[in-house]
């Protein structure tokens, strides 16, 4: 006995719940369908049963209104009206529920009160669905990141399973601000692009899609709480992305540092000046370069000549000669290398000097000259310095046949560059121009060829700088003197010569060591006369 | 009497292989959006016959299958029955759009009423591909199938959407192929 009567009290209360469910169910539709609908009689289907309903403002008894329906316009029928309070709103409705209402055919219902119809309409039952919200909302972090796992199921319905549609709210636990999925038939779901460890509150709720039934959106589940999986990975990443970044900071610092003078050179190289040249001539003097060579005479000379035996050819002296007629046109000449195997020393003179002084005489005097410098080639120095002071040599200018040629010219640093100064108004050059080593002597004509062939044009005067020794020589064509000094030299001087500086003749490669030593003596012994 | 049979032997093989071609079983269409593709053609042409009112009036009236549904009666026909209601319903309805074809229609509606004329005859395809039974039209004797009448081209379009959303759709869910092995 007892237990039947404990079965009989729980298949009770069993009942009592599932009414008062169903009962908080109904409550809500109809509180909901106060609000969203417009018609004066609002009706619902719920699980087959319609139920109409509509609200009354004062205070009237259910008694008084009488509900009469009909399908197919066939005989009506009536219904018991009820009254139902609302404890969310204090209000009161009227109902009438119609079980196991057919579909898909037209119900007409009215409402009478006093004998006088309220309301009347004519609907579908189909069309007005209002179901249950899903219920067994469950949520899931998925094995992803930022992804969470929605499932739920459909109401109880039969043959409508397949013909529904479901709406899913997701938002920031805390926040307002909602996302909203829409999905058909499936009854999962998979949330994308949710923040890391984040909770968030998850809503369903379902509505016959419209295709076969039709009808009013869900109440919304009770929200259910996921988190997202934490990003694990992140702040590793991060720490490793930074240490990797700062050893290669350090390199490249390393890197730029080591080599920043080349960089620099590469990105803003240096504009070439010629003052490695010319100690001194653009911070002390400013460029003033009578002034700076007036106080690097000496102390230039002799280090220049070191520095450009390599680079210059065989200084050419020329003297410009002051007057001819004096000294019956007294040459001189200075020496040059001379290949080894020339028995004789050839001495050239600059034919670049003007017409007057080309004669004879003065061939003869050189060949004199010549021989004494052979036999005593210690007092060339001696003998040119004491010629210096009176005479200097012409050159034969002539510039006959296919293999003579004349002198060339060669400028040497050491020329006396103050006498260039000082001479200006004069038409010769005080420069020397050595003759390049001529390697044949034609004795009777008194002009010393070479085989190497010097070529000039005539009456020009080889341009000559204090910067510059270097020999004329060139088997063929003619060059040009680029050299910025010996090109202002030629607008000074206003001639211009064309000489090759090609040093492709082999004979005077070897003879710079005894060059060096006779530029020497020779440029001291230029030195020595002052026009 | 060698030959004889032989003869006979070639002649089941010959008939055997030209018997008389019943159409090969189509496959099982169980999946209802295609029913629900229909419909949706269905609501469409409901709404077009809806909006035009006084264009679309005509005197005659149409003989059209009842729509109801009642959920506890269904439940409660077998397959046989409820396909003989489905065939005999839609064979009614076509009948009767049909005979709207001939009378002069703007071309929307006449558009509409011919896709709801080959929607029909593709339904038929479907329950014939599920197995159901054809329609047989009742014999002198037997029970005609309660039919109403209508006298509007809305009303007609408006059973024509309801009949295919309830009947048809239920049988169609419910169909037995569909559910072999489904416990």
């Amino acid at each position: 006995m007892t237990k039947m009567s404990d079965r009989l009290k729980i298949v009770f209360m069993l009942c009592v719940a599932f009414v008062t469910t169903g009962g908080q169910h109904f409550e809500s539709k109809v509180a909901q369908l106060l609000q969203d609908e417009t018609e004066d009689i609002k009706c619902f289907v719920e699980l087959k049963d319609l139920t109409c309903f509509w609200e009354e403002e004062e205070e009237r008894n259910d008694l008084q209104y009488t509900f009469t329906y009909s399908y197919e316009n066939k005989n009506k029928m009536a219904c018991v009206v009820s009254s139902l309070s609302l404890l969310a709103s204090n209000k009161t409705v009227f109902f009438c529920k119609l079980p196991k209402t057919p579909f898909f055919t037209t119900l007409d219902v009215q409402v009478f009160r006093d004998g006088r119809m309220l309301y009347s309409r004519s609907l579908n039952a189909e069309n007005y669905l209002f179901l249950d919200p899903p219920r067994n909302l469950t949520v899931l972090s998925s094995g992803k990141e930022g992804q969470l796992n929605v499932s739920w199921l459909p109401p109880l319905l039969k043959y409508m399973d397949d013909s529904m549609i479901y709406e899913v709210r997701y938002a920031v636990e805390g926040s307002n601000m909602g996302k909203v999925e829409v999905i058909k038939v499936s009854t999962m779901l998979v949330l994308l692009g949710l923040q890391s460890d984040t909770r968030y509150k998850v809503w369903v709720r379902v509505k016959p899609d419209g295709v076969a039934y039709k009808g009013y959106w869900s109440a919304w589940t009770e929200p259910v709480l996921g988190v997202t999986q934490p990003s694990d990975l992140d702040p590793l990443i991060m720490v490793l992305v930074l240490f990797i970044g700062l050893i290669l900071c350090l390199l490249s610092m390393t890197v730029i540092l080591s080599h920043h003078k080349f960089l620099l050179k590469k990105l803003w190289p240096d504009i070439p000046t010629p003052e490695h040249k010319f100690p001194g001539l653009f911070t002390v003097y400013k460029g003033d370069f009578k002034e700076w060579m007036s106080q690097n005479n000496s102390s230039m000379w002799g280090r220049s000549v070191q520095v450009y035996t390599e680079e210059l050819p065989s200084p050419l002296e020329v003297l410009s000669e002051v007057s001819l007629t004096s000294h019956g046109t007294s040459q001189r000449e200075e020496r040059k290398p001379v290949e080894e195997d020339e028995e004789k020393e050839s001495e050239r003179s600059d034919s670049g000097l003007t017409d007057r002084w080309r004669e004879p005489p003065q061939a003869h005097w050189l060949m004199e000259q010549l021989r004494a410098l052979q036999e005593n080639p210690q007092s060339l120095s001696q003998s040119l310095l004491v010629q210096s002071h009176d005479t200097y040599v012409t050159l034969n200018q002539n510039s006959q046949g296919d293999g003579e040629r004349e002198v060339d010219d060669v400028f040497e640093e050491t020329l006396p560059l103050q006498t260039l100064f000082t001479t200006t108004g004069t038409t010769s050059l005080s420069t020397s121009h050595s003759d390049l080593g001529s390697l044949q002597q034609s004795s009777g004509s008194g002009r010393l060829s070479s085989q190497s062939s010097f070529e000039y044009p005539n009456q020009t005067w080889p341009p000559k700088g204090p910067g510059y020794t270097y020999m004329a020589v060139a088997d063929s064509g003619v060059s040009m003197d680029y050299s910025p000094m010996s090109s202002s030299r030629i607008t000074e001087l206003g001639r211009h010569r064309m000489y090759t500086n090609d040093y492709k003749n082999e004979i005077f490669l070897h003879k710079w060591p005894l060059f060096g030593e006779h530029n020497k003596s020779g440029s001291e012994s230029c030195m020595g006369p002052v026009w | 009497m060698f030959h004889g049979s032989g003869l006979f032997a070639l002649l089941l093989i010959v008939l055997e292989w030209t018997r008389p071609g019943l159409s090969s079983p189509l496959r099982p269409i169980c999946d209802l959006r295609v029913l629900d593709h229909f419909i949706k053609e269905a609501w469409d042409a409901e709404a077009a016959m809806r909006a035009c009112k006084d264009a679309c009036s005509i005197a005659t009236n149409f003989t059209v299958p009842l729509t109801r549904v009642d959920f506890d009666v269904w439940e409660a026909m077998n397959i046989e029955e409820r396909a003989q209601e489905v065939q005999s319903g839609l064979h009614v309805l076509n009948e009767a759009i049909s005979s709207l074809q001939a009378s002069n229609q703007t071309d929307v509606l006449q558009s509409h009423i011919d896709a709801s004329i080959s929607n029909i005859a593709s339904i038929r395809q479907v329950l014939r591909s599920l197995s159901i039974p054809e329609y047989v039209p009742p014999t002198s004797g037997g029970e005609d199938k309660e039919m109403q009448i209508v006298s509007s081209i809305s009303e007609l379009f408006q059973v024509h959407i309801n009949f295919l959303r309830g009947k048809v759709r239920l049988l169609l869910a419910n169909a037995p192929v569909c559910h072999q092995g489904v416990s």
